[in-house]
């Protein structure tokens, strides 16, 4: 069996159709724009400019653009095939850090060889995407079946579970709600999704009783309105009304030290600095930049270095600041256009593996976009997700030209 | 190849694309608004941000004698101050400085919040640092982000005289005080002057506060000065000019030793006051920079209340010294004339109540000029029964007693005259009788009056009438003008006596000081004329309080002095010795050429 595709027939296909061009533009144009960012980040420091970040970023985006090409080149059926071998030894990947010890930092994020580190959960974005992708297209479930939506939930949720305990707030979280989008793309009902979703919010709502009413009449209209067999409706009420009221008892009972692990849990990369001090400074960074921004290297915030993380989480605050409102909208125009591009895309595909694996990673891109973004300016707390493409970091950058290289890979089949 | 087709519905696809503009939407309104429409906000915020605002403080003018000697100076200090933005572990930070200032965390935090002018303000945490603790925290530097240390001017005292009711002190700022419009422009932590000259001249004597701008980075390291935005220079005061003549006060210091009271030496034409004191006082050099607390506490909780200014709050019976007043009333309403006479036996009966003469055998036969001279109190009993109490209570007010003098010194006493009105409303009318007003000619009872009332009185005597405004204040160097500006003061004129009274009231007071019987012979001085009359006030507190009023005339020129020493007994062996000293002091050293020199003194 060929795994390479030039070597069979399929070399003949066109392997630059529209969609591919415009994402090699997107992603093209992205890169610069993230390395523009760094070279700004980095332009004071005394180092050659290899060893500066902006150095770095560029060998990581080389060694991106070869992998994607490597993907890009692999017979799709590989993908589809050797998936739940894939998922596995992701999961070992990422449980490795447990096994091989703690960083001084105390997380399990990061296993190293010798001077090369990477973070295992990073890749395993792909790894997830594929798995439930392949789970969802198999030819004996039926997606409308309660039951064919426990194996794909499972599939985000192992990995959730052991990243929160890294611990990655932010990166967990992706793998959480990246099933979403998958089973709904997939034509789950939304009922059934509602249901997955609703102990969750029963949960979170719990310590508040005005949430957790409203929170209760909005289940009762759903279920009523959904006109499910009753039985199904009171169960589901019986055991979201007994989780609420049980949460802040079971939470009361635990002591101290143990709902400090908890909350420290959802509190990781919170400001160390205190008063959202992260933020603030994000927030002053982008807003003064103003409607054009204070030009290449006259950011103050970035160069007096009260930006914090501006290399990575907060590249997007070195944008707003020195290119001003018209560069953020020039970035967010790129992203809006590149999820358009995908969404569409994935909407032509005929093969369902294809379509739900372009949607997996349209919505990890876009989440890593709003999340990022909403962060930076103040929308959300600090969760340490990087922005794709833009934000400094090896692994990531990888990872989202596995991505790239797998929607090209996809579209370069001719959409039926 | 694949089982199973995509059958993904057109309105999922919709849905979706549907959630991905409204998030998009939601980023881009958010950003619109950061940078749009609360652009100026955070521009001011990176700049508050990457510029540190070193606040350059200001010398306050310097206050010299009317001879130009330094009376207060200036001299700097080094203070820590904190801003509070730049501290990032309050906790670790507030720590090692505490070590290093021997004060405790909570301290630290007490005192930026006392001195809080902002998160991006330095707010003062210590003063007067030695070299010591500075070369430590230099060394800490990096651990101690948003600390930083300025040099900062304040008070010093280079003299011997220590005049601390004249200069007044400095303290901070009260709140109440920041919020009136009055001090304006004023910040948490300020020194204005709170008392004395420091007071009365804070606009002259304030500088204004100059800044530095600083490029600092986030580690408040600073990296560099700004190109855009030049350092203002901080403008120094004014220098202020006082009417006090240093050798003098010193020397009227000296001769005051510990005794309690005032002194207070002017220019009869003009009302410069050429040394004044109020003892016990208080050394300016507690006043230098912000005063401990508990410093503060024990100065104001002392019983000898050495705050207490005793020439302008003091108020005090002036004894036989205001019998000048009763003399001219009744000279001048024709009560009497200069020649009626009374037998002293040394007691004056009125009813069943018996009213002594300070001599116990009595002087005799008197007329008015023997009866000032010998400071007969029997005479004087005569005089007023024959008198309306009112009448002598406007002559008293004539020579301004029971209102303000308008010295250039805060917080001024008014004194009491008291007259028909107020003693009907104070014993009920028929409460009081003759018997009160027995009391009131020979300066006691219910009559008040403060030492620089009596000087202005002292001097309306040897002007025959000028009625003038004391001052320190002489005379202030404007910077903007380059050019010395005065003080203006007010001098009114009485006009309600007729030339023979004025002549019969200082050939009387002459012969207090001069004739072999005068009551105030110890403030003679060979070869000047001197002129003056004693006071002893009885009060229920202990000794009666000593006075002696008098002045010099040489030519046109005049100087009058005060003496008052509280419980000092009689005013011709307390209070006269002094006055003497003080006028041989001037004869020998030609203060009255100086006063001709300052320019402000005519006739």
């Amino acid at each position: 069996m060929e795994i390479l595709r030039f070597s069979g027939t399929r070399s003949l296909l066109k392997p630059f159709s529209n969609t591919n061009i415009l994402m090699i533009i997107l992603v093209t144009a992205l890169c610069c724009t993230g390395l523009l960012a760094l070279y700004s980040a980095s332009l004071h420091i005394d180092l050659p400019l290899f060893k500066r970040v902006v150095g770095k970023q560029f060998i990581w985006i080389m060694m991106g653009g070869t992998l994607a090409t490597i993907v890009f080149f692999i017979q799709r059926k590989v993908f589809f095939d050797t998936a739940y071998f894939l998922y596995l030894f992701g999961i070992v990947l990422i449980l490795l850090p447990f096994i091989l010890g703690k960083s001084p930092t105390g997380t399990c994020r990061w296993i190293s060889i010798g001077t090369f580190h990477f973070q295992p959960s990073e890749f395993m974005k792909v790894f997830v995407i594929l798995a439930i992708s392949k789970y969802l297209s198999s030819a004996d479930i039926s997606v409308s079946d309660f039951r064919a939506l426990i194996v794909p939930v499972l599939f985000s949720l192992v990995p959730m579970l052991i990243i929160l305990k890294q611990p990655d707030l932010g990166t967990s979280m992706i793998f959480f709600i990246l099933v979403f989008p998958l089973l709904f793309w997939a034509g789950a009902r939304l009922f059934h999704i509602f249901v997955i979703l609703s102990p969750i919010i029963s949960i979170l709502t719990a310590f508040n009783f005005y949430t957790f009413f409203i929170w209760v009449v909005l289940l009762i209209l759903v279920l009523y309105l959904s006109k499910e067999k009753l039985w199904v409706s009171i169960v589901l009420l019986i055991f979201n009304l007994s989780l609420g009221f049980a949460t802040p008892v079971l939470w009361n009972k635990l002591r101290p030290y143990q709902q400090n692990r908890i909350l420290t849990l959802f509190n990781v990369n919170a400001d160390s600095l205190g008063a959202g001090y992260q933020i603030i400074q994000s927030k002053i960074a982008i807003g003064s930049g103003g409607l054009f921004g204070k030009g290449l290297g006259q950011g103050t915030q970035t160069h007096l270095k009260f930006l914090p993380e501006q290399h990575s989480d907060f590249i997007f605050s070195v944008i707003g600041e020195e290119y001003g409102f018209a560069g953020v909208m020039f970035v967010l125009i790129l992203f809006f256009v590149m999820i358009m591009v995908l969404l569409t895309s994935s909407y032509r595909l005929r093969d369902r593996f294809s379509s739900l694996v372009i949607i997996g990673i349209g919505s990890t891109l876009f989440l890593h976009v709003v999340i990022n973004i909403a962060m930076t300016i103040g929308l959300m707390p600090v969760t340490g997700l990087p922005l794709p493409f833009l934000s400094y970091g090896g692994s990531f950058i990888i990872t989202c030209f596995i991505f790239v290289g797998l929607v090209l890979n996809i579209n370069a089949e001719k959409p039926g | 190849m694949f089982r199973s087709q995509n059958t993904v519905s057109f309105e999922r696809r919709n849905i979706l694309i549907l959630i991905v503009i409204a998030l998009f939407a939601v980023l881009i309104g958010r950003l619109y608004y950061i940078q749009i429409v609360q652009y100026s906000r955070f521009v001011g915020i990176a700049e508050a941000n990457r510029i540190r605002i070193v606040p350059l403080e200001a010398q306050r003018g310097i206050i010299h004698d009317r001879n130009g000697q330094i009376i207060a100076d200036n001299k700097s200090q080094y203070n820590i101050n904190i801003i509070p933005f730049e501290v990032r572990s309050s906790e670790k930070t507030y720590n090692i400085l505490g070590d290093f200032l021997g004060l405790t965390k909570n301290q630290i935090q007490r005192r930026i919040n006392h001195n809080w002018r902002g998160q991006f303000s330095p707010a003062r945490v210590a003063e007067d640092i030695n070299f010591k603790i500075l070369t430590n925290l230099e060394e800490h530097k990096l651990d101690l982000p948003g600390v930083l240390y300025s040099l900062e001017p304040i008070r010093s005292f280079p003299s011997r005289a220590s005049l601390p009711h004249v200069l007044g002190y400095l303290r901070e700022v009260s709140k109440k005080d920041l919020k009136s419009k009055k001090y304006f422009g004023y910040r948490a932590g300020d020194l204005i002057g709170w008392k004395g000259v420091e007071r009365e001249y804070e606009k002259i004597l304030r500088g204004k506060r100059g800044y530095d701008y600083l490029q600092v980075d986030v580690h408040g390291r600073e990296v560099g000065s700004l190109q855009d935005k030049e350092k203002i220079l901080p403008i120094p005061g004014n220098d202020l000019y006082l009417t006090i003549d240093f050798d003098l006060q010193v020397y009227a210091e000296s001769i005051m030793g510990s005794k309690r009271g005032a002194i207070i030496v002017m220019d009869s034409n003009s009302g410069e006051i050429l040394s004044l004191i109020s003892k016990p006082d208080y050394s300016p050099n507690l006043f230098s920079g912000i005063i401990e607390p508990s410093v503060w506490d024990k100065l104001r909780d002392n019983p000898d209340q050495p705050l207490y200014n005793r020439v302008t709050q003091g108020t005090y019976s002036p004894g036989s010294a205001f019998k000048i007043v009763a003399a001219m009333a009744a000279l001048e309403n024709g009560v009497v004339d200069s020649n009626w006479t009374v037998r002293c036996r040394g007691k004056y009966r009125l009813g069943r109540r018996v009213f002594k003469c300070w001599r116990e055998r009595g002087h005799g036969r008197m007329n008015m000029h023997d009866a000032i001279t010998n400071s007969c109190n029997v005479y004087f009993y005569n005089l007023i029964r024959k008198m309306d109490i009112d009448i002598w209570a406007d002559n008293a007010r004539i020579f301004g007693f029971g209102s303000k003098t308008n010295i250039d010194l805060p917080e001024e006493s008014n004194g009491i005259v008291p007259d028909t009105e107020f003693l009907d409303r104070k014993y009920g009318v028929g409460g009081w009788a003759e018997g009160n007003k027995l009391n009131l000619v020979i300066g006691q009872g219910d009559l008040l009056v403060t030492p620089i009332q009596m000087a202005r009185f002292t001097a309306a005597l040897a002007t025959r009438g000028k009625l003038v405004q004391p001052h320190v204040g002489l005379r202030y160097f404007n910077k903007e003008l380059n050019n010395f500006i005065l003080f203006s003061t007010e001098i009114d004129s009485i006009e309600d006596y007729s030339e023979s009274t004025w002549n019969f009231i200082q050939y009387s007071m002459f012969d207090v000081v001069n004739h072999r019987n005068g009551t105030a012979r110890s403030a003679r001085v060979k070869g000047l004329k001197v002129y003056g009359k004693t006071g002893t006030a009885q009060n229920p507190h202990g000794d009666p309080h000593a006075w002696f009023i008098g002045f010099t005339k040489d030519r046109n020129r005049s100087i009058a002095i005060v003496v008052l020493v509280e419980h000092g007994g009689s005013g011709g062996s307390a209070a006269a010795p002094i006055a003497g000293k003080l006028f041989r002091y001037c004869y020998e050293k030609n203060i009255n050429q100086m006063i001709v020199s300052s320019g402000n003194s005519e006739i």
